[in-house]
């Protein structure tokens, strides 16, 4: 409605607006004209359930969780956690101490720290070539049964993560059903629980590709039909036109499932702890045995901050290329 | 005037009020430094030492027990333990005597039940913590004297405990003993037979043909001790850098050698299954495996091996009332029950797997009973293994955090 009253309105500036602030002003015209007038605070104040959620589920925990790792402990108290909220109280000392531990001659952590990078590049990348299949094949050639494999490819999560694992366990126990269907092909009966990467890679690829198919699946469905004809009326080939048509016009759902599956991979620690062993741990698992150690909340605050600035960098670029993409369309 | 804000501008101040809120209630928080005045890195000036053997410590008196007229409270009695460390039949049998109920409460670690109960998290009447946190519990008033005229019935527990009281607390002023356990290697006597455990002791640990099939704890204390043991040291609580060390590297060999787990289910759950062959034992640990047995597999495939007494380790975990507690006299009256000869013994036999130290219990009438396994002669404890044994003490802070710090680098 703005948008029309503005065009009609004679434009008096020499040069022509960016049909943004054009909209904007045209609104402010609107009001003016009609009379209805909005306090200074209207607007913003819609934000306030966001602000508070924000304030007080991210910006205070992370706060305090810095707060701890810049703290000292009190062995005495049990070791528990001192943190000093001021930041000019601030010691990095364990910070720096655990730090120092992932490179260098000390480097306890570097083991864990290599392998984490590998599972979860590992797993994202089955994930994603599994799961885009399934979402293809499910936007695309399920037609009359579409709903029922929506149904089937969530129903997983009905059930409870942990019971799963335990299935999982029972699966890949020595003498369970995956030794023996592998037995007469010549592998040789192994426990697979024994901590190998594999089991623990494929534990995540399980655990979160369902994560990686909605995403793809919504955005595929939502792509148009006659592009794909348009495509296909231009003169590409069928593989061309998934290569320059469809494949583009999924990238950003790809890259919303990479972060989606990659960022809680990384802090992952329960399949390991479920489908592994000591041999594969993971970041997470490091978080994990410190927190549990008397006297170790520091450098279990530490460790937290260290991997939220390891995720931060895949989320950048998510939040980069998603403004890319947004200002292309 | 401008009536709107920009996208921009409401962001920006958005963020700033966010960020404003948790900064105010820091900086108010902060006034001083945090820890100083309620005693950063030494609390009220830590005067209790930590007691040994060799130099018993008798506890300080943080306040009056209660007196012994106190009428018994109505309840509920909030009981904080282990998970799994109780008879529930004889929870019900206190519930009937006293008309009241008992609200079972557990933890999974020793480290989250005292933080539950340092935070007021919990308010048990009846904790059950171990040794090594009794002094600082004490420190920081969070148990409360024991009333001796309402438990009588410590006397049914050997002399020690109570005359003249134990090494860690001389004059039984704030506990008394739960159950008391050894440390050794729990073994699968259908593929391993008793002589060859008894020739390899520890070292069965760290053979190679049980590959994938061994289990130690996962818990610095009991594995670190274990392999200074295996080691060839009696230190089990060194600060010495070097054995630390050695205990680290002995520990990492088994785990990339030898596929060794960490597990804290292994003995009493995956061991009758069939899933370890050897494993690090706690005594109770191995006599509570009888009952976990599949159906098809005899008792006597469980045996237990460990040192010599005196070369051997010994602990025992111990029942205190914590100064919050709403029910102190229900809670007198349920560790009186629980020391009463019957009770403790049915506890034990029943469920538990865990041995009271009971004056009455005989290891030979134990086995006869067939309250132990024959073949688990070892798991029995014997009164003279208390005061000659090895033990594990509370660990200075310092000497506690090389401890960490080997475990951190076993587990990464």
């Amino acid at each position: 409605m703005a948008r029309t009253s503005d065009a009609t309105r004679p434009d008096t500036e020499s040069e022509p607006e960016p049909p943004r602030r054009r909209a904007r002003r045209g609104e402010r015209q609107a009001a003016a004209e009609t009379g209805v007038w909005y306090p200074r605070w209207y607007w913003p104040s819609f934000s306030l359930p966001g602000v508070v959620v924000l304030a007080f589920l991210f910006v205070l925990p992370a706060y305090v969780v810095i707060s701890v790792a810049f703290g000292t402990t009190d062995f005495e108290r049990f070791g528990r956690a001192v943190p000093y909220y001021a930041p000019w109280w601030w010691s990095f000392d364990t910070f720096n101490q655990t730090l120092s531990q992932f490179w260098g001659p000390d480097a306890i952590y570097q083991d864990a720290l290599i392998r984490t990078f590998a599972f979860v590049f590992s797993a994202s990348a089955i994930c994603l070539v599994l799961g885009y299949s399934v979402a293809y094949f499910t936007a695309r050639k399920t037609t009359k049964y579409k709903g029922l494999v929506l149904i089937l490819l969530i129903s997983p999560l009905w059930i409870s993560y942990l019971m799963r694992i335990y299935a999982w366990q029972g699966l890949l126990d020595t003498g369970g059903p995956i030794n023996v269907l592998l037995g007469p092909f010549g592998f040789r009966e192994t426990d697979l629980l024994s901590g190998l990467p594999v089991t623990v890679i494929l534990g995540l690829v399980y655990g979160y590709i369902p994560f990686m198919i909605l995403p793809i699946y919504a955005s595929l469905d939502r792509i148009q039909e006659n592009l794909l004809e348009a495509g296909r009326d231009l003169g590409a080939s069928g593989r061309q036109t998934f290569w320059r048509v469809t494949l583009p016009m999924s990238r950003p759902a790809i890259l919303t499932g990479l972060v989606i599956v990659t960022l809680p991979m990384f802090g992952d620690y329960y399949t390991n702890d479920l489908l592994g062993s000591t041999r594969t741990q993971m970041f997470g698992n490091l978080i994990a045995v410190q927190n549990e150690l008397s006297g170790g909340k520091t450098r279990t605050a530490s460790l937290v901050i260290i991997l939220s600035v390891i995720v931060l960098v895949p989320m950048l670029y998510y939040l980069r290329e998603t403004r890319r993409a947004s200002e292309r369309a | 005037m401008e009536r709107h804000w920009s996208r921009r501008q409401f962001l920006g101040r958005a963020a700033g009020s966010a960020v404003a809120v948790p900064s105010l209630a820091a900086i108010l928080a902060a006034c001083s430094k945090p820890g100083e005045g309620s005693g950063g890195d030494g609390s009220p000036a830590s005067d209790i030492p930590i007691a040994t053997l060799d130099d018993p410590v008798t506890l300080p008196l943080n306040a009056d027990p209660i007196p012994a007229d106190t009428p018994i409270e109505s309840g509920p009695l909030i009981y904080y333990n282990w998970a799994d460390y109780i008879y529930k039949k004889e929870i019900a049998k206190f519930e009937e005597k006293f008309g009241v109920e008992v609200e079972i409460t557990t933890f999974n670690n020793m480290e989250e039940g005292i933080a539950k109960v340092e935070s007021g998290q919990v308010q048990p009447d009846v904790f059950f913590p171990t040794k090594g946190y009794l002094r600082r519990l004490v420190q920081n008033d969070l148990v409360q004297p024991l009333q001796h005229e309402l438990i009588p019935n410590i006397e049914n527990m050997w002399p020690i405990y109570s005359d003249p009281g134990p090494y860690y607390d001389r004059e039984w002023r704030y506990t008394v003993p739960y159950t008391i356990y050894t440390w050794g290697v729990a073994y699968r006597r259908d593929r391993v037979t008793d002589d060859e455990i008894a020739a390899q002791g520890w070292d069965a640990l760290w053979n190679n043909e049980y590959e994938g099939e061994i289990s130690l704890y996962n818990s610095y204390g009991d594995t670190i001790a274990v392999a200074i043991l295996r080691n060839g040291s009696l230190e089990v609580n060194t600060d010495d850098p070097a054995l630390i060390d050695e205990a680290k590297n002995a520990v990492l060999e088994t785990i990339d050698q030898n596929g060794a787990r960490l597990t804290i289910n292994g003995v009493y759950a995956k061991l009758p299954a069939g899933d370890y062959t050897v494993a690090e034992s706690w005594s109770g640990d191995i006599v509570g495996a009888q009952w976990y047995l599949p159906k098809d597999v005899d008792w006597d495939v469980l045996g237990y091996w460990r040192p010599d007494p005196g070369q051997s380790m010994t602990d025992n975990d111990l029942i205190a009332i914590p100064s919050g507690a709403t029910n102190p006299r229900l809670a007198h009256e349920f560790i009186n029950f629980f020391l009463d000869e019957r009770v403790a013994y049915d506890n034990f036999r029943y469920w538990n797997g865990y041995q009271p130290p009971l004056s009455s219990i005989e290891p030979d009438k134990l086995i006869a009973d067939g309250v132990v396994p024959p073949t688990l002669p070892m798991a029995v404890v014997s009164q003279d293994m208390f005061a000659q044994d090895l033990t594990p003490y509370e660990l200075p802070p310092e000497v506690d955090q090389l401890w960490q710090a080997a475990w951190t680098e076993i587990t990464s």
